[in-house]
């Protein structure tokens, strides 16, 4: 945490400025890739050894893809991709499960995940998808190691894709003042984000969602089960938001457009709105690499929803080698699958539900089940799920509530302000402008405030959600 | 060109924005530890002055630190409990420690698990900045209050580095109250930001120009003057004359830090990091002095033949156990309160099996 705050503090500022007076775009691309790098290290060595291995086998191979675009040459990297992946991800939980019986088995069951694999493991795969269809995308070597290693991206994403990231990094420097005034806009709600997620979690006075799951979890009433899913599932939103807004907010200050990761998810009315709005960059990724080639080899519909279900249980084991995140995919597969089967059934007998109540109950069935999702994606075991499964379908769970009045508060009083503030900006179809539209005088104040909390409620050493993936 | 009007408007917000700060700071101190949100609140509100100089309020609470009805830290006294006091500054009193892991309230429980029931209470008799005169001065009120029968003397040389600092401050009667400054509560939030990011080398360089600065107010010494040790050593003997003349059965305690037995300077910051504190003295002077002084303290034990538990001796140094120079950290607490458990139940057993007094 002190490097990231010293990062910020310090090498940011003096960054920005010789980014800025910068004029050869190769001297600033080598500036970017040498800062990039500088940052990655400080999460060790051994990571961004296994980084820079990685962007030169995707670069190499990539130019062989262009000029022997075959499904074997493409075969080849997909695999050495995922082996790579599956070596630091998946491997280690398999050979656990041996790790007594061997020494070898021991070693590889520690082995630690290098930061962002995930992420940037994508980015070279979406590299060599599109070079096999023929874009035309030409990097110089600088070019492709910091489309791979970008700061802003490298260790939470947002997955980039080299066709969108490409021309900005040769275009003339952006970093301009009026780009910092956006990106310090950016960076300051996802930094009030990062903080209420972190607010979620801890609690007030340590007893927040960490504290309901880690000790409450078993036996809870029907209402305390809702408020913990709830409240866990704004945490995860607003923590991963919060952090890609940082991110995008820091790439803004520099002239460089970083896509968008999530758009007001919980305000969607249907599962396939939803992950059209939560995690976009992964869930595109799958979308255009995954589920339209494969389900278009076959015309089949069962075929179409085998793969869209397929697609999704791959979604669940990008994040973990784990039996729950296989089970949160496929539970997630069959949501848009039982979403796209009501919506032709609809359709065959001229069924609709339109105007307010239509919506309202569209959207409540949605966020219910994506809130019931959250069970498999947080709980420690099958046990803890199973308890809050029961729990949370069992409207009659009697008992006294055991969450704290603190707890009960701080959930509702998020989730609220959440839907009042994202249903307006949503009507109004603005983007994060309501600080922005605010007095000056009460915009520092509010700026105050988040940078209060930030620094002295999430100085923690917490780690992000996501860097676990 | 920026005009005048967006000049003041700025100026204007980025004051909102220190005040809010300000604002926001103590809305946190009111909603975590029950802070008022106006007026001072650092730890000296834990305190209030006396005749016999600074003793603590009743049910007074700073952050983690919180004192019960007799103004001591640690839960409610307990009447029919055998009670052992525990004299010392910031060391005993618990500066890094969680709430309930300081020596004495473990001291409490090692000795009641090997008596086998709740028999004594071990109050917390120190606050930060007390010395062996200071709790010299204290202790008849303390114990006649409190009926105590046992005492553990853990008095911290480092207060007789510099002898002035050593008169007490009792309250004037009838002496105007000064009016506090206004305190900027996000000021030292700030400054212990800071502290947490800084690399370690460059807080040492910060402290080290700090001393330097403060230096010139004094005369540096490279070594303790014989003086100090035996004003540290009569005050010393003093307090367990003081203790013993009321029936209590003093124990004298070494005194320990991160430097270990053999007072090695292995890790220079934090010799720096105390130096800070008494820029009077340089670095190389202060093993040589908790040496000498920790020689008194065994040297006071012999004299008045009380017991002595030498944890200098005994207990191991490093960060495991040391937050900083002299100040424990929950693992060293439970060691410390392990070791005085071990020497103290002779002395309470024997104590218990005595007349009541």
């Amino acid at each position: 945490m002190t490097s990231l705050y010293l990062w910020f503090l310090f090498g940011l500022p003096a960054l920005w400025l010789l980014a800025r007076t910068m004029r050869p775009v190769r001297g600033r691309q080598l500036l970017f890739l040498a800062a990039s790098y500088a940052f990655y290290l400080t999460f060790g060595w051994r990571f961004f050894v296994i980084l820079i291995a990685s962007s030169l086998f995707n670069f190499v191979w990539g130019g062989v893809i262009r000029r022997t675009p075959t499904a074997r040459m493409l075969w080849i990297g997909i695999v050495a991709n995922v082996a790579l992946l599956s070596v630091f991800k998946y491997l280690p939980s398999l050979a656990s499960v041996f790790a007594d019986s061997t020494g070898l088995a021991a070693r590889v069951a520690h082995l630690a995940l290098p930061i962002g694999i995930s992420f940037w493991t994508f980015q070279g795969l979406s590299y060599l998808f599109d070079q096999y269809r023929g874009e035309q995308l030409d990097p110089s070597l600088t070019e492709f190691l910091l489309y791979m290693g970008f700061a802003p991206t490298v260790l939470s994403g947002p997955i980039c894709r080299l066709p969108e990231l490409l021309p900005q990094l040769r275009h003339e420097s952006r970093a301009t003042w009026e780009n910092v005034v956006a990106g310090a806009r950016s960076v300051w709600v996802g930094v009030l984000l990062i903080t209420l997620g972190r607010l979620l979690g801890g609690g007030w006075n340590g007893q927040g969602v960490n504290w309901g799951f880690d000790h409450v979890s078993s036996h809870l009433p029907f209402g305390d089960t809702w408020l913990l899913l709830i409240g866990y599932g704004f945490q995860l939103l607003f923590d991963f938001a919060g952090y890609t807004r940082v991110v995008i907010g820091i790439a803004q200050a520099f002239g460089i457009l970083l896509p968008e990761n999530f758009r007001r998810p919980y305000l969607s009315t249907t599962p396939s709105v939803f992950w059209t709005r939560w995690h976009m960059t992964l869930s595109f990724w799958i979308r255009d690499y995954l589920f339209i080639p494969l389900a278009t080899v076959r015309r089949e519909v069962w075929w179409r929803n085998l793969m869209l279900v397929m697609s999704m249980v791959v979604f669940g084991l990008w994040h973990k080698a784990s039996l729950l995140f296989i089970v949160w995919g496929t539970y997630q597969g069959l949501l848009l699958l039982a979403h796209r089967l009501t919506q032709q059934w609809q359709r065959r007998n001229g069924v609709q539900f339109s105007g307010v109540m239509g919506s309202v109950s569209s959207w409540a069935i949605t966020f219910v089940a994506i809130n019931l999702g959250w069970i498999l994606f947080r709980a420690r075991d099958w046990s803890q799920a199973g308890d809050l499964f029961r729990s949370a379908v069992n409207p009659f769970a009697s008992g006294a509530s055991v969450l704290p009045v603190s707890f009960v508060v701080l959930v509702v009083g998020i989730v609220v302000a959440y839907f009042l503030i994202e249903g307006w900006a949503e009507r109004k179809g603005e983007s994060h402008s309501l600080l922005a539209r605010l007095p000056i005088e009460l915009r520092f104040a509010c700026y105050a405030g988040i940078f209060y909390f930030a620094l002295f409620h999430t100085a923690e050493p917490q780690s992000f959600i996501y860097f676990q993936f | 060109m920026i005009s005048p009007l967006r000049a003041a408007r700025g100026g204007v917000a980025l004051a909102v924005f220190v005040l809010a700060l300000e604002g926001w700071a103590r809305l946190d101190d009111h909603l975590t530890y029950g802070a008022p949100l106006t007026g001072p609140y650092n730890a000296e509100i834990l305190y209030t002055r006396d005749t016999l100089g600074r003793v603590g309020k009743p049910h007074a609470r700073y952050r983690k630190w919180g004192l019960n009805e007799a103004g001591f830290r640690g839960p409610e006294l307990e009447p029919d409990r055998l009670t052992i006091l525990a004299f010392g500054a910031s060391e005993t009193f618990g500066l890094y420690e969680d709430e309930g892991q300081e020596y004495p309230r473990q001291l409490e429980h090692f000795l009641n698990a090997r008596i086998g029931r709740d028999a004594v209470q071990v109050v917390n008799a120190a606050y930060p900045g007390e010395s062996a005169y200071t709790a010299d001065v204290r202790a008849p009120e303390i114990v006649d209050r409190l009926h105590a029968r046992v005492a553990i003397v853990y008095p911290t040389p480092a207060d007789y580095i510099w002898l002035p600092f050593l008169k007490p401050k009792p309250a004037r009667e009838g002496a105007a109250k000064v009016a506090e400054p206004f305190e900027w509560r996000i000021a030292d939030r700030l400054r212990t930001f800071l502290k947490g990011i800084l690399p370690q080398r460059v807080q040492t360089r910060l402290r080290a120009r700090e001393t330097r600065i403060a230096e010139s107010g004094f005369t540096v010494m490279d070594r303790l003057p014989e003086e100090n040790v035996r004003r540290f050593r009569d005050d010393v003997a003093h307090l367990v004359q003081t203790l013993k003349a009321r029936g209590v059965a003093p124990v004298i305690v070494t005194h320990a830090n991160l430097f270990g037995n053999g007072g090695q300077e292995r890790d220079r910051a934090q010799l720096v990091a105390w130096r800070k504190f008494y820029p009077m003295l340089r670095e190389e002077g202060f093993a040589d002095m908790e040496r000498r002084m920790n020689d008194a303290l065994r040297a006071v034990a012999a004299e008045e033949r009380v017991p002595l538990i030498d944890v200098a001796a005994s207990m191991p140094g490093g960060h495991q156990n040391f937050a900083d120079f002299v100040h424990f950290t929950n693992r060293g607490a439970t060691l410390m309160a392990q070791q005085l458990a071990n020497g103290l139940y002779p002395v309470v057993e024997n104590v218990m099996r005595g007349p009541r007094q």
